[in-house]
């Protein structure tokens, strides 16, 4: 590892530029097509209604302090109340609603879309990589790393006295593929900035089980601590219009 | 790199963060952070670039990223006038979140201009 290695302007031109291009287009690519794939469902009644109630719940949990107490004691009252409270779910008709959610096949097909939209592009590119392009050094970037690193990015290569800043093509697919994420949420939109774990929690908090989030709100709602905020801002412009005055 | 997240409610806040009241509505919370993701994801790319072009290797470039870093969070700090609480709830919004979330970013950019 004494001296530098020169790397072939070929190589450039025809691995490294190609791979980062195809990579990008494949990125936007895929935006459009999940974008076309996206079923549009006809929203269910109940479902919608479910979802302006937990809304309206959560806006007053929110603003609690900003009335008195005994209206927010009555609105609590309207929501959660055991016979007929809007966050008051019968037992029997949430294992229903439940079941009801599980096998609607809508669902799961919108699932898989996304996942295989996904999945198919990357190990599509991975196997093109590895298939094209494996067994020489592909590029040098510019940071040095341990040699634990090699097995990671010199795999193919079989090179012990290589530095390790020298990587092959494969590692260029692996830096293109998480550094080009930063670059899809700029010329793409918010859509694409999510990672696909936190797209994958949002449904399963979202969209499974509306029975479930009217009970947890219900909860928040009961151990809400009412704490009226008006005599604080009495005292609070009390002491400015004295501060005034004096 | 749009800072106007929350105009609206802004002036209220001030007065009543003293009261430890929380005024902060989700959406705008959200909003601003968005922004700050943004600037802070386009900022690692040109960082990136930059010390590309520098020919900076090893620990500078790092040290350049973490420059940037800071210009940014200067930066979006001027951007809320400094009254940091009326667009924020707490120091770490601004100054930690998507810090290390642009280093990938950063690291193929600063890998282009050596080619």
């Amino acid at each position: 590892m004494a001296e530098d290695l020169v790397l072939d302007t070929a190589i450039r031109d025809w691995v490294l530029i190609p791979l980062s291009v195809v990579m990008v287009l494949i990125g936007v690519l895929r935006y459009f097509v999940s974008k076309l794939m996206r079923s549009f469902q006809v929203p269910d009644l109940k479902i919608v209604k479910e979802g302006q109630v937990i809304v309206r719940a959560r806006n007053l949990r929110g603003a609690a302090n900003f009335i008195p107490p005994k209206s927010f004691r009555s609105r609590r009252v309207y929501f959660s109340n055991e016979e007929n409270g809007l966050l008051f779910v019968p037992k029997g008709q949430a294992q229903n609603a439940q079941a009801q959610m599980f096998s609607d096949p809508n669902m799961a097909m919108d699932m898989m879309k996304k996942n295989l939209s996904m999945i198919i592009p990357q190990t599509l590119t991975f196997a093109w990589v590895n298939f094209f392009f494996s067994g020489f050094v592909a590029a040098k970037i510019p940071f040095p790393l341990t040699q634990r690193f090699r097995s990671m990015l010199q795999n193919g290569i079989d090179l012990s006295t290589v530095d390790v800043s020298y990587v092959s093509s494969r590692s260029w697919y692996f830096l293109n593929l998480f550094g080009l994420r930063g670059l899809f949420s700029l010329i793409l939109g918010e859509e694409n900035a999510m990672d696909d774990t936190q797209r994958m929690m949002q449904m399963g908090g979202f969209g499974f089980d509306p029975s479930k989030s009217l009970s947890a709100e219900k909860d928040g709602l009961d151990i809400v601590q009412h704490d009226w905020a008006l005599p604080k801002f009495e005292h609070r412009a009390e002491a400015v219009l004295k501060k005034l005055v004096s | 790199m749009a800072g106007q997240g929350n105009s609206s409610s802004s002036d209220k806040k001030s007065k009543e963060v003293m009261n430890d009241v929380s005024t902060f509505r989700a959406e705008n919370l959200q909003n601003n952070m968005k922004v700050v993701y943004y600037s802070r994801t386009f900022l690692s790319i040109i960082g990136g670039a930059i010390s590309g072009i520098l020919g900076l290797t090893g620990c500078m470039g790092f040290i350049l990223y973490f420059i940037v870093m800071a210009i940014t969070s200067i930066g979006l700090i001027a951007k809320a006038k400094f009254s940091l609480h009326s667009y924020f709830d707490c120091w770490n919004r601004i100054i930690l979140d998507g810090f290390l979330g642009g280093l990938m970013s950063f690291v193929l950019f600063w890998t282009y201009p050596f080619l």
